[in-house]
C-alpha cells in the first residue's frame, strides 16, 4: 500500500481567550484503500483534522500532505481546485442545494472541473443507479427521504472520482436503519477500492466497518489501532450465563 | 437466565427428552453457551419432582425419557416471562478487579492496562458487528437482538474504559 495523506507533526491552534490547541502535534498516514474512523469526544479536534486534511483550514506547525502533495505551499485558489478532483465529501447535513434537481447536484462538482458535459451525466447517471436512486435524478431534494438525500450526497461526493471520501458523520441525522444501510453503500465503495476516511463520535459505527480506529483526545492521538475483519465464532464472543437451580 | 425456565420455555412448544433439551438450547443460543447434560438432567429431574414437568411418555429407546410440560409448569413459566428481572447489576469481568487492584498495586501501570483493555472492546465491537451480521443473513432476528445487547454492553465498557484513564490521567481514581 502507498501513503495517501500524512500528517507530520501538525498543530492548530483557534484565537480566542484560551488559545487551546485544537490538535497538538498529530502525526498520522493514511495509506490508500483504508477505511479508517476517526472517533473522540466532542472538541477532542476531529473536525479540524478533516479540515486541515481538506485543505479547509491551514496548521500552525508541521506539514500535511495529500498524494504527495504538500499543501502547505498551496494558493487558495490552487486548494479549491484540490478539493475539487481529489476529494469527496459527505456531511451530516447533506448539503444539497436545493434549487437544483437530483441530477443537477450530483454534475456540479463535475461541471466546476470542467468535465465534458456528456461525459459527466453519464457517470453521474451510473452513480444514482449504483445508489439505487436513478428514478429520483429530476427530483427535487426537498422531497426525498434523509437516507435518499444522503444517497445524492455519496453520488455528488463520488462524481469526480476521489482519491479520498471525508465522511463527517454521515448518519448523523439519520435514521438506524437508514444510517446503517448509507454506512453498508459507504463500506461497499470502500471494498472496491475507495479510500475512506469517517469521523465519528460513535464506537459501533467506527468499528463496523473501518479497518482502523484512531482515537483523538484533546487534540492528541491518543490510540490508533487496527482491527482484525476475522470472523469469530459466537461461543468465543458471547457467553449467555445460565444458572442451574440451587435446590 | 435460569436454565430451570430455559428447560421451561422450551418444553413449551412440544415434548423433549434431555438431549433433544440440550441441542435446542445451543440452537437457542446460537452457540452463545455450550449446555451441560449432566445439569439438564438433574434440572428435569428436580422440575419432575416439583410438579412443574411430567413423562410425557414410558421410557423410550436406549433409555430416553420424553419429558413435557405440566400446567403448574405452564403457569409458572408465564409468570417468570411476565416479569422484569430485577438482579443486581453484575460486573464479573475481570478487569472489574483488576481496576480496583491495579489502583492501589501499580498506579504506572493503570494507564496501560486501559489503553490495552479498550483495544480489546474496539475488536470486540467489530467481531460482534460480524456476528449480528452473521444472524441476521441466517434471519434469526433473536440472535440478532441478543448481539445488539452484547454490543451496547460492549459500547458501555469502552465508554467506561475512557472515563477511567480520564479520571486516571487527572489524578482520580485512587480511593
Amino acid at each position: 500500500m502507498t501513503t495517501l495523506v500524512e500528517l507530520s507533526s501538525v498543530s492548530k491552534s483557534y484565537d480566542g481567550a484560551s488559545r487551546q490547541a485544537a490538535l497538538d502535534g498529530v502525526s498520522l498516514a493514511i495509506e490508500r484503500g483504508e477505511f479508517t474512523a476517526i472517533m473522540g469526544p466532542s472538541g477532542s479536534g476531529k473536525s479540524t483534522l478533516l479540515n486541515l486534511i481538506a485543505g479547509i483550514d491551514r496548521p500552525n506547525g508541521g506539514r500535511v500532505r495529500v498524494a504527495g502533495e504538500d499543501l502547505g505551499g498551496f494558493s487558495e485558489a490552487r486548494l479549491a481546485r484540490f478539493r475539487r478532483a481529489r476529494l469527496g465529501f459527505v456531511f451530516q447535513f447533506f448539503n444539497l442545494l436545493g434549487n437544483l434537481t437530483v441530477l443537477e447536484n450530483v454534475l456540479l462538482p463535475a461541471q466546476l472541473q470542467g468535465i465534458r458535459p456528456a461525459s459527466a451525466r453519464a457517470r453521474a447517471m451510473r452513480l444514482l443507479d449504483e445508489l439505487d436512486i436513478a428514478e429520483l435524478a429530476e427530483h427535487y431534494p426537498a422531497r426525498l427521504s434523509g437516507g435518499q438525500q444522503q444517497r445524492v450526497a455519496i453520488a455528488r461526493a463520488l462524481i469526480n472520482q476521489p482519491l479520498l471520501l471525508l465522511a463527517d458523520e454521515p448518519t448523523g441525522a439519520l435514521d438506524t436503519h437508514t444510517g446503517g444501510q448509507v454506512m453498508e453503500l459507504i463500506a461497499r465503495l470502500n471494498r472496491e477500492g475507495q479510500t475512506v476516511l469517517l469521523v465519528t463520535h460513535d464506537a459501533k459505527l467506527a468499528t463496523r466497518h473501518a479497518g482502523r480506529v484512531v482515537t483523538l483526545i484533546d487534540g492528541r492521538v491518543d490510540d490508533d489501532t487496527r482491527l482484525e475483519g476475522a470472523s469469530p465464532l459466537p461461543g468465543t464472543m458471547v457467553k449467555v450465563r445460565i444458572q442451574e437451580e440451587e435446590r | 437466565m435460569s436454565l430451570k425456565f430455559g428447560i421451561l420455555g422450551l418444553l413449551a412448544e412440544q415434548p423433549l427428552h434431555a438431549y433433544s433439551v440440550k441441542a435446542r438450547f445451543e440452537d437457542l443460543l446460537g452457540g452463545s453457551w455450550e449446555v451441560n447434560i449432566g445439569q439438564v438432567y438433574t434440572t428435569l429431574q428436580r422440575l419432575e419432582r416439583d410438579g412443574l414437568v411430567e413423562a410425557a411418555e414410558p421410557r423410550g429407546d436406549r433409555g430416553r425419557l420424553p419429558y413435557r410440560l405440566t400446567e403448574v409448569g405452564r403457569k409458572a413459566l408465564q409468570t417468570w416471562l411476565a416479569e422484569p428481572e430485577s438482579e443486581p447489576q453484575q460486573l464479573r469481568e475481570a478487569i472489574y478487579l483488576k481496576l480496583l487492584l491495579a489502583a492501589r498495586v501499580a498506579d504506572g501501570e493503570l494507564p496501560s492496562l486501559l489503553a490495552r483493555q479498550r483495544r480489546v472492546y474496539l475488536q470486540r465491537l467489530k467481531d460482534l458487528a460480524a456476528l449480528e451480521e452473521k444472524a441476521r443473513s441466517a434471519g434469526r432476528e433473536d440472535l440478532v437482538l441478543l448481539y445488539q445487547g452484547a454490543l451496547l454492553h460492549t459500547e458501555a465498557d469502552l465508554k467506561w474504559v475512557d472515563a477511567c484513564a480520564q479520571a486516571t490521567k487527572l489524578g482520580r481514581g485512587k480511593r
